[in-house]
């Protein structure tokens, strides 16, 4: 069976493509990855296979913006925690006690200004939220302009500025811990961190203790490091943190649309073909 | 006047005989009977625009918690039982999808500049067509609310509480909407018909709800709305940010000072 195999759908990040996997597969050409996140796979190791690889840009982008939508405004409004006041048994609480932040008109940062980054900053715009962003490299003036978004070279201007930061980067050595003690500290202390990108990408604890000191006001996660946290992490006993099961993707039409993205890939590669979303090791 | 208290009814406004204005926050009504008011001379305010973008921004908030199943995620992630995320667990898209706004006032264009942005096809229905409004948006007139149930995957409620809006959801409009249509209320509990509503939810003709306002407000704890799985019920929160909740008080106060001065009133409700 292992000399038949030649294409792999990684579907969630099963199998663990290592080593021995690889040399059981002699005949293995592509791995299509479910997703556009690449971290959990050594691609020079494949490559060195003659395997070549794919991931799903395309299919993600909407649906991961829309949890980053999701997750800004359950967090500012306080979703979670007043629903589950509205079904309690009880029915003490004081109506002063659940205010929330207004979005309309308040600061978004958006950390990492890709595919996915951009829809965000389209949907916050229709918000009227101003907007800043950070990237590697700055975008085109139109496309800054079609959102009104303000460019800060320096991750800190937008740190200082912002009252939701929403990271959206993909992890890479450069991108683990991105968001430190440092970085925390520079954020306003009624600012709330949204992460939709990996949990690698903040520094866990240093989140920990800033959110119990009061360094910043919220963190709204969908991905964590581990996934699931363990059962008895601090992060999960936090009044202000909302987490949710790394969901970004998970919708019906992401989740064929990813197939359908994967499909194409393993088709083209097993016919000789270019392939529409290839991923090479940089 | 905060929250419908104190209740204004005969008995009050006889045991106040210099009460010349009641200013009421927020911009329903519904709970006040305007004609005894002018009967005794009192006048009403409200604050009417100022709490149309949290209210839409609220909308939103609830269309996607819902359509991506987020209190119920929230509770997988933090559960002790958690061992592992399931592969096969789902929510559904907003982006593209198609929401039906009925009642397309100042809230509920808001909710549709909103929702272009997700690329969402919006449906609206009115008691009037507004052009100018329809181009801005994208936003396709339904005369008929037939139309706009059936076609949409969101049906959001964004009317004025009136006789003509009492009940204006019922069995009839819930049996129109797609099993697979989420209802949320951001208007007023009595324009729905929550016993129909609870029975739509309990026999799937509707996928799910998510509801800002009941009637009555709380709902008695042993109300089936409460515990079902598919449902999202916030304690009237549409106005509830610091900043609108100050401006609100500020607008309040300078109808009462206005009142009491003999002045033209701001936002008075005639």
């Amino acid at each position: 069976l292992s000399k038949k195999v030649q294409a792999i759908y990684l579907w969630w990040h099963k199998p663990v493509i290592d080593r021995e996997l690889l040399q059981s597969l002699p005949n293995l050409k592509v791995i299509a990855n479910s997703g556009v996140g690449m971290n959990h796979l050594d691609l020079k190791l494949v490559a060195s296979f003659g395997v070549k690889m794919a991931n799903a840009p395309r299919a993600v982008s909407s649906s991961t913006a829309d949890a980053g939508m999701a997750l800004l405004l359950a967090s500012a409004r306080r979703l979670v925690e007043v629903h589950h006041i509205a079904i309690s048994s009880s029915m003490d609480y004081c109506e002063a006690d659940i205010l929330g932040v207004k979005v309309s008109g308040a600061t978004l940062g958006i950390i990492g200004m890709g595919r996915i980054g951009y829809k965000i900053a389209l949907r916050a715009k229709a918000f009227e939220m101003k907007i800043l962003y950070h990237n590697r490299t700055q975008r085109k003036a139109q496309e800054e302009k079609a959102v009104g978004a303000t460019y800060c070279e320096k991750i800190d201007s937008l740190l200082q500025q912002a009252d939701f930061v929403m990271v959206v980067v993909s992890l890479t050595p450069q991108t683990c811990n991105l968001i430190g003690k440092r970085e925390l500290e520079l954020m306003k202390p009624t600012a709330t961190l949204i992460n939709i990108s990996r949990g690698a990408v903040v520094d866990q604890e240093a989140l920990v203790m800033a959110l119990q000191t009061g360094v910043i006001g919220a963190a709204a996660l969908d991905v964590t490091y581990p996934e699931p946290l363990p059962r008895d992490h601090p992060l999960l006993k936090l009044k202000n943190v909302i987490i949710t099961p790394h969901l970004g993707i998970k919708t019906d039409k992401a989740c064929y649309m990813i197939t359908e993205e994967a499909v194409e890939n393993i088709l083209a590669a097993l016919n000789g073909l270019p392939m529409p979303s290839e991923v090479l090791p940089s | 006047m905060w929250y419908h208290k104190p209740v204004v009814s005969k008995e009050l406004l006889q045991s106040l005989p210099n009460l010349r204005i009641v200013a009421s926050s927020g911009v329903g009504i519904d709970h006040l009977d305007l004609n005894l008011l002018s009967s005794f001379g009192v006048k009403v305010s409200n604050t009417p625009f100022i709490v149309s973008t949290d209210t839409a921004d609220l909308g939103m908030a609830l269309m996607l918690a819902s359509s991506r199943r987020l209190v119920e995620g929230y509770e997988m992630a933090v559960s002790p039982d958690t061992e592992y995320f399931p592969a096969d667990w789902l929510g559904a898209e907003v982006s593209g999808a198609t929401l039906g706004i009925v009642g397309m006032g100042t809230i509920g264009y808001k909710v549709a500049e909103r929702a272009k942005a997700f690329e969402m096809k919006i449906l609206y229905h009115n008691r009037s067509q507004r052009k100018k409004e329809e181009s801005a948006v994208g936003a396709v007139y339904c005369k008929k609310i037939d139309d706009l149930l059936q076609q949409s995957d969101f049906v959001l409620l964004a009317v004025n509480l009136t006789p003509e809006t009492h009940k204006l959801i019922g069995k009839r409009e819930l049996e129109l909407m797609k099993p697979t249509a989420t209802l949320i209320n951001i208007s007023r509990g009595l324009v729905v018909d929550q016993d129909a509503l609870v029975e739509a939810l309990q026999n799937k003709v509707i996928k799910a709800a998510a509801l800002d306002v009941t009637y009555p407000e709380p709902l008695p704890r042993d109300h089936p709305l409460l515990k079902l799985k598919n449902v999202i019920i916030t304690p009237h929160i549409g106005s509830a940010t610091k900043k609108t909740r100050r401006i609100m008080m500020e607008e309040m106060t300078e109808s009462i000072q206005a009142g009491l001065a003999g002045l033209p009133i701001p936002h008075e409700v005639l």
